[in-house]
Order: structure tokens, then C-alpha cells, then sequence
């Protein structure tokens, strides 16, 4: 089972180019099965756990003892947000025109693979190079069309990720001196006795994840990204890609290695306060509705790490449910985005108006998607940012959490001015004919919104679940 | 009777989902279904006034996770508040069938409609704090929605501010529900009994309050909200929405929690300069619509006002405000649905001599104005009385002297429309009078307000039970 989390799209994005050859649009039907069977696999994962009650982590070893892969509570959850968004991204590709489709989605495998591994890593080397795999594929999906902004932005992606990449190793290296070994185990019991280095190792590490998650003075090549790259690229990124790269791997790797420390906390609540506060103030002076949906990204990015840092069960809980529910009313509002663009030929936001008249079902979606977003309830956007709440006010962290509930009205400010100006209103002139997009543009939408209002009236059964798969997490 | 409960809460809220479905099949039956599920809720809570006359308290308990349970309880305040905002919610109903005609959202307009008022049931029946909070921003949505019904650009800014200013307060309400939750371990009201609120809770709290109850100076959304569908306005912005600030104030701080002395101080200074204030503005301003929606915020402040003192007088008259004043000043804004509706203008110096016209809703008009003025024997006289008595009888003499200089503002204010609007020569065309379900709208309004004085003694006795439910037997 664990393997197959790795080699079945890994398989999947090899036949590709066979694909390619006879039979094209099969190629899409066999990237979709792939992720239906990932997305049903991570089910029962959870379910297996959570009846388990206990960490289930069926390793297995690949050359001996070199590589370990496991699966505990909190990689089953990222998995199925992984299918999740992958499975939006595919099924919504599929209703846009894209250039050599089967190479796109044998990238998109490729960026899954690497991701369920990372996911799924036990070495700190094995996520090295597990990362690499993801921004790769990264790189050449968001350059997919060929334009001059995708272009652009994606040798700002390249460039900003090969420094973080050279801090990382730098992390690693340091860690591996010290401690002799790269398995979380073994680095964790080394590090007992050599404090000043271990501060330096994390360090760099942090500086190199907090670029790949695009915190906030770091987060410069992120709103380009999204914004160059083509629709269903930016679900896939925003949804998941930084956020497992970056955000993922930071809290395993405290959770597995280093263990929480005050200044590793207070240094994550700066970072996260920092991120979560100017990127919402920037989102509301966007224009361009998937550069405002990016900045929204980095500011939640902020909630969900400030959550983890607090170091409490609570916290942690708080972060993994944000981190869905993140997936799930981003990737939406992605969604909405471009059923707009391939609708009306138009992302700019004051040339748009009044189309929940003429896009029912995006109007629809994309409020379920906003109020989620900006913690309205009952949906499930609003348990999480209570859990984070909580757990901030009660672990002494008061500062912070009076920024999180200004930052949500801030939050809320930019989410309502994009519904003003795109779906709440009179028809704008020139877009009475705009019709709505197909079903297979819109289902993942519908399903995206159907998964944020069950996760808010189904909170007791959600919280308890995460509740049963990250108790063992944190001693 | 658990079961009758949750029914009160789930028959308007569910049944507002079906309310698009049917629209598209036929409109008519969909006016009737929204009618229907609110009259289900209406009469679920009377059948729940028995045990709450009988001295019991019918609880259901939906076990969460986390302190997050859902309790809902139907004390002889929660019945009180949800058959005077189904009620009211119903006779709206009504009159919107005449109003919301030849819009193209209408489907909208009634699941919102509908929805809003089985989130106030919920809310008014809530015991977790969670509950309260959640089932309010639901009725922030709905306000949202309801205000931008019309989509002109101007108009859709005013119901963002107007859900920002809320929300905004219901945040900061809701950290202060964290930090109760953080000191004494439960969102669960009963657990937090006596239980000596934080000043900071206190603080983050009536945010969330004034900012709901419109209240200075979190007060501006409330006129501009007058964008809306009268009816709308009828609903949220006099009747309805914006008595649940005061309603779960009365719920958190009339015994149960405790506030330190100093809040005794400050907050009647508050609803002090809000009263003064708005009445001010209303006497000022032109458009009709704002000058309702200012004399609301005036009239807030006396329920306020009420609540705060510790005497039961005041507090039974804080509660029964809450009755009249719906009554009487969704009967206020009905009829200036109609002029509207008719007029074609909101600028009370276009209007002139619409007795001769419309004479049922002058009458009505007439007679709610008197309900909100207090003048005896409509029904608002008793609950102006009381509350100005309770604060006599606490010993606030000056305070008592500012609300009885608001309440010479308020009678100013009202006489100055009335004359504006139905007295003196016509300015314009003949118009006619307004569609026949809108008239008995605002005909039983002024009805009940009239009927309410003579019958006073009925809420009152209830009210009675009520207050002795929640401060305890002196």
C-alpha cells in the first residue's frame, strides 16, 4: 500500500507517451483513475488508523534499510488532500484546452509522486529528494502554455527554489555532521547533546521551507506563479504544492527531529503573524482576481503555521484541519477563477460584474468558497480558525490571536470586494452573453463546496478523527 | 418536547433550502411553503410555552466534541424571544408576497428570508456560546444578501459594510467567548453561571453586541442599510436582527455571568450618547427610510438601557421593549414600503397630504409611531415606562432624565414625518393605496400595537416568569 502511493502514478506518468501515441484523451481518463484509486486508498488509511487507535506505520524497505517510507495520522490526511486537489485539477484540465495533454498530465503524476512521497518520507534526504521531484515538475507545468508571463515567472520560481534548495542540503549537511545519520530516529536521538549547531541545521532548513511555502519576506516568486501559470496548474500549486512542500515538511520535520522550542515557536509566530497580516492587506489591493487568491494563500499559509507553532494538541489539530480546509476553499476559489477566465476571457476584477446572474453555479460555489475562506459559519473554514484561536489564546499567545481575528475581517474585506466586483451585482456591459462553463469546468467547484459545508456541519465527526490520528503525534 | 425543539429551529432552516426548488416550479406555492415553514416554527414554539408556563425548561442536548455541543434550551426567555420574531417574521412574510413582485431573485429573497429566521430561533434558543456566535453569522450573511437584493453597485457596497461592521464585532465577540472558554473551561452558558466575566471578555463582547443592536458608534451600517427591500428592512434592521445584540446581551449578563461594578458605569454612558445622538439624526435627516432606521438605534438604547439596571422592573420592561418596539416599528417601515413602493422616492419633503390617498396606511402608521413614542395606552407606553421606572428606581436619576429627553425627541422626530409625509397638500400625482396583502400587513402591526396595551397584562405575566428565570426570586 505504501508503495503504491509512490509507483502507481509514477506508472501512470511513464505510459503517458505510449498514451500519447493512440489514444490521447484515454491519457486523462487513466491520470483520473490513478487519483480516484490514491484518493480511496487514503480513505481507508484514515479509517484503518483511526480504528487502529494506534500509530500504524507500516514501513517498508526498498535496498535494504535505505529507504523507509511510513504512513502515521498526520501524512494519511495530507494524502487525501493530495488526491483531492489532484483529482480537481485533472478533471477541470480536461474542460480547457491545453497543448500535448498528455504530457501534462504525466507532469501532474510526476508532481504527485513526489509529493506522496514526500509525504510519506522518514529521512530528511529521502524529502530532499522527494522536494526536487515536485519543483521539477513545478517548473515546467507553470511554463505549460509557453507565454512570456509563464515564462518569467516560472525562472523566478526556478531560481528562488534553487537557493532554497541550497540551504536545505546546507540544513541537511549539518545535521548529518552532527548527528552521523539522516533518518528522522537517528537524528532526533543525536541531537540531545549538540544545541548551538542543531539552531544553526534548523535554521537554514526553516529559511528553505519558509521559501518554498512563500512566507512572507520570502514569498516574492509565489503571487507570479500562481499568476503565470495556466488554471489548473494554479489549483494544483495552491492547494497542495507549496503547502506540502513547504508547510508539511516544516512540521514533520519538528515534530520527527527537533521537537518544539520557544525560539522555533516564537520565531514561526513572527514569520506566520507577519505572512498571515501583510498578505491579506496586499490581497485587497489586488486587481487581477488570481494574484488576490495567491496573497490569500500566503496569509493562510500564516494561520496554519502560528497554529502548529504553539506546540499543543489543540494547535496541531487546528493546523491539520486548516490545512484541508485550505485545499479545499482554495482549490475552489481557484476553480471559480478560471471558470471566470475561460468564461469571459477576463481576470482583471474591475472589468467583471454580476456574472452569479449568468454563472449560477460559479456564483454559488465561489460565496460558499469566500465565506469558508474568511471563517463564516457553519463552514468548515470557521472550526479550524476556532480551533487556531483557541489554541493560540490558551497556549499565552494573545498578541497573535487578536491578529488573527483582525486579519479575518481583513480576510473577509478582500473576499467580499472580489464578490462585488465579479459575482454580486448588475450584468457588467459586454458580458450579457457570458454562459455558464461546462460540468466538468464546474464539478470539481460543486464538489469543493459540497466538502467545505460538510466539513462544517460533520465538525464533530471531523475533529474527532483528526483528534484519533494526531494524538500520536505529539508526546 | 425535545423534539418539538428542534423541530422550532430545523423546519425554517431546512425548509429554506427547498424554497429555491420550488420557485423555479411555481412561485405561488413557493410564498405559500415559506409562510408555512415559519408558521411550523411559530407553532412549535407555542407548544413549548406550556412546560415554560408549567416552571420547566425542555433542553435538548446534540453532544459535539470539544465543548462544541449544540444546546439548545427553551427557557421562558428563548420562547418569548422566538414567538415575538416569528410572529413578527410571519406578518413580513406576508406582506413581502405584494412587495417582492417583479424581481428576478426572488427565489433568493425567501430562502434568505426564511433561513434568517430559523437561525434567530436557533439563536434565541442556544445555550453554547459557539452556538450563539455561529447562528448569528449566519443572520450576518443573510443580512448581507438581503441588503445587496437590488445589485446597483452603490447598493452592494453598503451591504458589505454592513456585514464587515458586524462580523468585525462578532469576531471580537467571539474571542471573547474563547477566553471564557479559557478560564472556566465551557462554552456551555449553564457551566458559566455566576462565573465572574473578564474585563477584556467583557470588552470583545459588547463589540460584538453594539455592533449587532447598532449601537454608537458601531451604528452607520444601520442606516445605510435602508438600501434594502422595505420588507428586508422591516425584518433585520427594526424587528428582528438587530434585537439579537440586546437579546444575547440579556442572555450572557442578566444572571448569569457577572460583570465587574465598573461596567455599571460605563455602559449606560454608551447607549447614553447613542440615544441622544440618533435621535438627533433622526430629527435631521430627509430620507424617510434613515429616519426610522436612526429612530431605531434611539429606541435600542432604552432596551438597553433597561437591561443594565439591576431592578426587575427594568429589566421585565427591557424584554417587553423588545415585543413592542418590533411590532410597532416593523408596522413604521411597512409603511414606508408602501409610500415608497408607490412614490417612487424616499425624500420626505417630495411627499405631502398621502392621508387623503392612502388612508390605512397613514392610520397605521399613526398608530405605530404613537406605540414607539409611548404614548399610552399603546402597547410601547408600558415598556418606555417601565424601563425609565426601573432606572428611576435604581437610582439614576440623570440617566433617567437623558432618556426622557430622548423620548420628547422621538415623539419630535415622528410627528415631524407624520406631518411631512401624510399631512398638508399633495406634492405629486394621486397615488393609490398599496397592494391588499401589504395593507393588512401594516394593519395588524397597528393593530397588535393598540391591542398589545390594552392586553398588556398577558406578555407582561409571561415576561414576568422570564425574569424570574434569570435573576431568581428576590
Amino acid at each position: 500500500m505504501v508503495l503504491a502511493f509512490i509507483f502507481v502514478p509514477l506508472l501512470g506518468a511513464a505510459i503517458m507517451p505510449i498514451m500519447r501515441k493512440f489514444w490521447v484523451k484515454g491519457s486523462t481518463l487513466v491520470t483520473i483513475a490513478v487519483t480516484i484509486f490514491m484518493l480511496v486508498g487514503s480513505f481507508l488509511n484514515i479509517h484503518r488508523e483511526v480504528v487502529s487507535k494506534s500509530s500504524i506505520s507500516f514501513n517498508q524497505s526498498l535496498l535494504g534499510e535505505k529507504l523507509m517510507l511510513s504512513i502515521d495520522g498526520l501524512s494519511a490526511v495530507v494524502l487525501m488532500v493530495i488526491a483531492l486537489v489532484t483529482l480537481a485539477t485533472i478533471v477541470f484540465s480536461a474542460g480547457v484546452p491545453i497543448g500535448r495533454r498528455s504530457g501534462f498530465n504525466a507532469l501532474v503524476l510526476l508532481a504527485v509522486t513526489g509529493m506522496n512521497g514526500l509525504t510519506m518520507a522518514t529521512d530528511i534526504f529521502s524529502i530532499y529528494v522527494f522536494i526536487e521531484i515536485v519543483s521539477i515538475s513545478s517548473f515546467i507545468l507553470i511554463v505549460y502554455n509557453m507565454d512570456d508571463v509563464g515564462t518569467e515567472s516560472s525562472f523566478k520560481y526556478i531560481v528562488l527554489s534553487a537557493v532554497a534548495t541550497v540551504f536545505l542540503l546546507v540544513g541537511i549537511a549539518t545535521l548529518f555532521a552532527i548527528t552521523g545519520d539522516v533518518s528522522f530516529r537517528g537524528m532526533a536521538a543525536g541531537l540531545r547533546s549538540n544545541a548551538p549547531l542543531a539552531q544553526f541545521g534548523l535554521g537554514f532548513i526553516l529559511f528553505a521551507l519558509a521559501l518554498k511555502a512563500g512566507l512572507m519576506p520570502f514569498h516574492g516568486w509565489l503571487p507570479d506563479a500562481y499568476t503565470g501559470a495556466p488554471v489548473s496548474v494554479s489549483i494544483l500549486l495552491a492547494g497542495v504544492v507549496t503547502k506540502v512542500t513547504g508547510v508539511y515538511t516544516l512540521m514533520r520535520i519538528i515534530i520527527a527531529v527537533f521537537g518544539f522550542s520557544d525560539s522555533f515557536s516564537s520565531l514561526v509566530m513572527i514569520l506566520g503573524s507577519i505572512s498571515m497580516t501583510l498578505a491579506a492587506f496586499m490581497a485587497m489591493g489586488q486587481q487581477d482576481f488570481k494574484r488576490m487568491l495567491a496573497f490569500s494563500s500566503i496569509s493562510q499559509v500564516g494561520y496554519i503555521l502560528m497554529s502548529f507553532a504553539t506546540g499543543t494538541s489543540i494547535g496541531l489539530i487546528g493546523a491539520v484541519f486548516h490545512f484541508f480546509n485550505h485545499a479545499v476553499f482554495k482549490s475552489l476559489l481557484f476553480l471559480n477563477a478560471g471558470a471566470v477566465e475561460t468564461a469571459t476571457g477576463v481576470r482583471k476584477l474591475d472589468d467583471l460584474g454580476g456574472l452569479a446572474a449568468k454563472m449560477p453555479v460559479t456564483g454559488i460555489t465561489s460565496i460558499i468558497g469566500s465565506l469558508s475562506a474568511a471563517g463564516v459559519p457553519p463552514l468548515a473554514g470557521f472550526w479550524s480558525k476556532l480551533l487556531i484561536i483557541i489554541a493560540l489564546w490558551s497556549s499565552g499567545y494573545r498578541f497573535y490571536a487578536f491578529l488573527a481575528i483582525f486579519t479575518s475581517v481583513v480576510t473577509l474585506a478582500y473576499l467580499l470586494y472580489m464578490q462585488r466586483q465579479v459575482f454580486f451585482g448588475k450584468v457588467r456591459q459586454g458580458l450579457e452573453g457570458v454562459k455558464e462553463v461546462s460540468p466538468l469546468l464546474y464539478g470539481p467547484a460543486v464538489l469543493m463546496a459540497l466538502l467545505a459545508v460538510a466539513g462544517g456541519l460533520f465538525y464533530p465527526m471531523v475533529i474527532r478523527t483528526l483528534n484519533a490520528l494526531s494524538s500520536l503525534l505529539i508526546k | 418536547m425535545e423534539n418539538t425543539l428542534l423541530f422550532a429551529v430545523l423546519a425554517p432552516v431546512i425548509g429554506a433550502f427547498s424554497l429555491p426548488l420550488i420557485g423555479f416550479y411555481s412561485a405561488k406555492i413557493r410564498n405559500v411553503f415559506a409562510f408555512v415553514f415559519v408558521l411550523l416554527s411559530l407553532i412549535a414554539s407555542a407548544i413549548l410555552l406550556r412546560p415554560v408556563l408549567a416552571g420547566e425548561t425542555v433542553t435538548f442536548f446534540g453532544s459535539g466534541v470539544l465543548g462544541l455541543d449544540l444546546i439548545l434550551s427553551a427557557d421562558a426567555l428563548g420562547v418569548f424571544m422566538a414567538l415575538a420574531s416569528t410572529l413578527i417574521g410571519l406578518i413580513i412574510i406576508g406582506y413581502s408576497f405584494g412587495y417582492i413582485q417583479q424581481d428576478s431573485n426572488e427565489n433568493e429573497y425567501y430562502f434568505w428570508v426564511v433561513l434568517f429566521l430559523g437561525v434567530m430561533v436557533g439563536l434565541v434558543y442556544s445555550l453554547n456560546l459557539v452556538f450563539i456566535y455561529l447562528f448569528w453569522e449566519i443572520s450576518a450573511v443573510a443580512c448581507w444578501r438581503l441588503i445587496g437584493f437590488y445589485r446597483e453597485p452603490q447598493i452592494i457596497l453598503k451591504a458589505d459594510k454592513a456585514f464587515l461592521i458586524t462580523v468585525f464585532g462578532a469576531l471580537a465577540m467571539l474571542l471573547g467567548f474563547v477566553i471564557l472558554f479559557n478560564d472556566y473551561g465551557s462554552f456551555d452558558l449553564r457551566a458559566l453561571q455566576g462565573m465572574v466575566a473578564p474585563n477584556l471578555a467583557v470588552l470583545l463582547i459588547m463589540f460584538g453586541i453594539f455592533s449587532k443592536s447598532a449601537t454608537l458608534p458601531f451604528h452607520t451600517w444601520l442606516p445605510d442599510a435602508g438600501v434594502a427591500p422595505s420588507p428586508v428592512t422591516a425584518l433585520l434592521h427594526a424587528a428582528v436582527l438587530v434585537k439579537i445584540g440586546v437579546f444575547v446581551f440579556a442572555r450572557l449578563f442578566v444572571g448569569n455571568l457577572v460583570m465587574e461594578p465598573i461596567w455599571g458605569q460605563i455602559l449606560p454612558i454608551v447607549i447614553a450618547i447613542s440615544t441622544i445622538v440618533a435621535g438627533g439624526a433622526a430629527l435631521v435627516e430627509n430620507d424617510l427610510k434613515r429616519i426610522i432606521a436612526y429612530s431605531t438605534i434611539s429606541q435600542l438604547a432604552f432596551i438597553f438601557l433597561g437591561l443594565f439596571m439591576k431592578s426587575r422592573m427594568a429589566v421585565a420592561g427591557g424584554l417587553l421593549y423588545i415585543l413592542t418596539h418590533g411590532l410597532a416599528k416593523a408596522g413604521l417601515f411597512l409603511c414606508a414600503g408602501i409610500v415608497e413602493h408607490n412614490l417612487q422616492t424616499k425624500d420626505i419633503r417630495q411627499m405631502g397630504g398621502l392621508v387623503k390617498t392612502m388612508p390605512v396606511t397613514a392610520i397605521s402608521f399613526a398608530f405605530c409611531a404613537l406605540s414607539v413614542m409611548g404614548i399610552p395606552p399603546l402597547a410601547g407606553f408600558f415598556s418606555k415606562y417601565m424601563v425609565i421606572a426601573g432606572a428611576v428606581e435604581g437610582g439614576n436619576l440623570f440617566l433617567a432624565g437623558i432618556f426622557i429627553l430622548s423620548a420628547f425627541l422621538t415623539v419630535l422626530y415622528l410627528i415631524r414625518v407624520f406631518a411631512k409625509v401624510f399631512l398638508g397638500e399633495p406634492k405629486g400625482p394621486a397615488i393609490k393605496e398599496g397592494t391588499i396583502g401589504m395593507i393588512w400587513a401594516v394593519a395588524i402591526l397597528a393593530g397588535l400595537s393598540l391591542l398589545g396595551g390594552f392586553l398588556i397584562r398577558y406578555p407582561n405575566e409571561f415576561i414576568q416568569i422570564a425574569v424570574r428565570q434569570m435573576v431568581g426570586i428576590e
